[in-house]
């Protein structure tokens, strides 16, 4: 008993050590929002990482990431879509390469923010996830007197996802529908919130929705084309960004979300989407075919007069884009290059030379 | 001071006030508490971006309100038995000289960012929770019982060993007890697990009572938020106690009172303004936080009373919403009239605290005086 005594004084006489300053604790904090936007290479993310960055996604999102602008002769403004942030970006490093002296400033506050952009003239290139609007585009036609030209410069798709260790491979669309919504457009009969009742034995028990928040383009496109303009389920958990849907439903094993292709890690697995025939995984293959239901272009739009040309940094710009090297970024970030054909007809549209054939 | 209030008022509802007049909204009032659905049903649905092209408009406030005040209930909860607890322990029996040194640390805790709290909360906590069930339950029952044991059977103890075990260091001798215990309750857990749940409690859960599992729910918000909000209450209860003049307590004590008996009949009567006013701003932190919310509900905004589905709260859906909705549209009104909500919701709780205050004070002065 004394000896417990003795190592309770001895405890008390360490903890109140008059000598000693007060103990502190200090937080750190990474102050490296921007740069984490989406710097996520597909597969290779251990869990800390991609926990990490769905974290600083959600700062990133309430402040809009803006690249520090130097006043240089000859600077390239954009304007527009955050999940093209990383890509524009990785341009940007490349266009340096080969004319020092020339900075992207790219602002990412979402696709919505390019076509205004546009219309005022702040900005010539406005990289978009979506299509314009008709609204959009009737708004730039009355300002400039032409339409804008879209430039696809890439491929992207929204995978669905579940737990790793979840049986589950194939869902048709009808079953996607019946799991995410509960309006059923798509022609289910009934709405599907039991794993046992797509047949599965595991993970048992009520299916977990995972989803985007309701202004996110990502939210948006997986309404329209997965849930054929329905409306999502109530229950829906809704994460701040692709990463944190991923991160979430690698930790859940009764979790489905669905997220940006570049956003796959080892955690998830992606659920192929098809009718009764078969299952479309979202492959190279299947998304440069068109194949894959839930795909989408990436897209720049210029503002360019049909019978003018682009300022020379905007044209050279574009040039590289739709070049081997810059389609080579667009492939190591996880999205879909463009076949050789749609480049080419890219390239064609614009008045850009047309590419060696025997290029590497 | 007052002035910045005023006009933070004001904007709100300069910027609220299109919904209502002269024109109206785009959109039938009706729709901001709920929506008739495809039978006629009410039905509470929080669809604001979709105000304008939707057939019917949905953009129910009901389930933000319930969702911000089932997160701050359920923070409360939490917070207030372990808050007040604290405050009398430390104010009643701890060392000075302990006190002095656990007070830095608990201002500490109340300094910690909430999204740091959140972000432990909805990424590790509550995952966590998720897996092991049975562990966390036999957490949430052993300890409380254990501890209301340790207490009874505390007098019972060989004198020595009370000797040893001074209440006044109680806070530091408890926690290697606690930590056994924590131990103790997780290690039994796969047993009871097995024999009454078929070793898996959460398909039982589901299977008997229809209670689904969510990651994020709202009691890993209630205890992410309750941590939050312990500091706060903690503080001001603490300083209402220390406040009741010493003659009192010690007046009770010479009539032959003990300690307890001291602190539930005389000093706790006389500190109840205080302890008040110490909940009441614990309930508006609570109310109007945002981070721990944001990151540890899920965000679907449900109307369940299941405290093991997620939520949604007023302050989230403005954080989430707010930079993505287009200046003067309908959307952005709508989340700036949840905004109002919270101002109107929090400076009442507020103002309700300070008269409650004020009343209680009066009453115990007066009394003073007749004595």
């Amino acid at each position: 008993m004394s000896r417990l005594s003795r190592c309770i004084g001895a405890l008390k006489r360490t903890l109140l050590a008059p000598s000693r300053g007060p103990r502190t604790l200090s937080i750190a904090v990474s102050g490296e929002a921007p740069a984490a936007v989406s710097r996520v290479a597909p597969g290779a993310v251990s869990r800390v990482a991609s926990r990490l960055v769905s974290g600083l996604v959600l700062s990133a999102m309430l402040v809009s990431a803006k690249v520090a602008a130097h006043d240089v002769a000859g600077s390239l403004d954009a304007i527009g879509s955050d999940t093209m942030a990383e890509l524009m970006l990785r341009w940007g490093e490349q266009f340096e390469e080969q004319r020092p002296g020339v900075r992207l400033q790219l602002q990412v506050a979402g696709s919505a923010s390019a076509p205004p952009a546009l219309i005022a003239g702040t900005t010539l290139l406005g990289p978009m996830s979506r299509p314009m609007q008709e609204d959009e585009s009737a708004a730039f036609i009355e300002r400039h007197g032409y339409a804008p030209t879209p430039v696809v410069v890439g491929k992207d798709a929204l995978v669905v996802v579940v737990n790793r260790h979840n049986p589950l491979s194939r869902l048709s669309r009808a079953e996607l529908d019946a799991i995410f919504s509960d309006t059923l457009a798509c022609g289910a009969s009934e709405s599907i919130e039991r794993w046992q009742q797509l047949g599965l034995e595991r993970p048992g028990g009520t299916i977990h929705l995972y989803g985007r928040n309701a202004v996110s383009g990502t939210h948006g496109l997986f309404r329209r084309r997965a849930l054929c303009d329905g409306e999502f389920k109530v229950s829906v958990m809704v994460s701040a960004g692709s990463a944190a849907v991923v991160a979430a439903v690698g930790d859940d094993p009764a979790g489905i979300g669905y997220a940006g292709l570049n956003h796959l890690n080892a955690d998830v697995k992606a659920v192929a989407i098809g009718n009764a025939e078969g299952g479309i995984l979202p492959r190279r293959q299947s998304l440069r075919s068109g194949g894959y239901p839930l795909s989408r272009d990436l897209l720049i739009y210029v503002n360019r007069p049909p019978e003018g040309e682009l300022p020379d940094v905007e044209r050279a710009f574009l040039d590289m884009v739709l070049s081997p090297s810059g389609q080579r970024v667009v492939k190591e970030l996880g999205f879909v290059a463009l076949p050789p054909s749609v480049l080419a007809a890219q390239r064609h549209a614009l008045g850009l030379a047309e590419l060696p054939r025997d290029g590497p | 001071m007052l002035l910045a209030v005023v006009a933070i008022a004001v904007f709100l509802l300069v910027e609220v006030l299109p919904l209502f007049w002269p024109d109206g909204a785009s959109f039938p009032l009706e729709a901001l508490w709920s929506s008739p659905d495809v039978s006629g049903e009410p039905e509470y649905r929080w669809l604001p971006h979709r105000l304008d092209d939707a057939a019917v408009p949905q953009a129910s406030l009901a389930p933000l309100l319930w969702g911000t005040l089932e997160a701050a209930a359920w923070a409360l909860v939490v917070a207030i038995p372990l808050a007040l607890g604290a405050a009398a322990h430390s104010s009643l029996y701890m060392s000075p000289g302990l006190r002095a040194r656990l007070k830095p640390t608990l201002e500490l805790m109340e300094a910690m960012p909430s999204v740091v709290l959140g972000f432990i909360a909805g990424l590790a906590l509550g995952p966590w929770v998720e897996r092991h069930l049975a562990q966390s339950l036999s957490i949430v029952v052993v300890l409380p019982a254990a501890v209301v044991l340790l207490a009874l059977g505390y007098r019972w103890l060989p004198d020595r060993l009370k000797a040893a075990l001074t209440l006044r260091w109680a806070a530091l001798w408890l926690i290697p007890c606690l930590l056994l215990l924590v131990w103790l309750a997780m290690s039994v857990a796969p047993m009871w697990e097995g024999w009454w749940f078929d070793g898996d409690l959460r398909l039982w859960v589901e299977e008997s009572w229809g209670l689904d599992v969510q990651a994020r729910n709202a009691l890993i918000v209630g205890l992410a938020m309750g941590f939050a909000v312990i500091p706060g209450i903690y503080a001001l209860a603490e300083d209402a106690l220390s406040d009741v003049p010493r003659e009192l307590a010690e007046g009770a004590q010479a009539m032959g009172a003990t300690r307890w008996q001291t602190l539930t009949r005389v000093m706790l009567p006389v500190a109840l303004p205080g302890v008040f006013s110490a909940i009441m701003i614990g309930a508006g932190r609570a109310v109007g936080e945002t981070m721990i919310v944001l990151m540890a509900s899920g965000n679907s905004a449900l109307m369940t009373a299941s405290p093991l589905d997620g939520l949604r709260s007023l302050a989230s859906s403005i954080a989430i919403e707010l930079p993505e909705a287009a200046p003067g549209g309908s959307h952005y009104r709508l989340l700036l009239l949840a905004a109002l909500a919270l101002f109107a919701f929090t400076f009442l709780v507020n103002t309700l605290a300070e008269v409650v205050r004020a009343r209680l004070k009066r009453r115990f002065t007066r009394r003073k005086g007749d004595a």
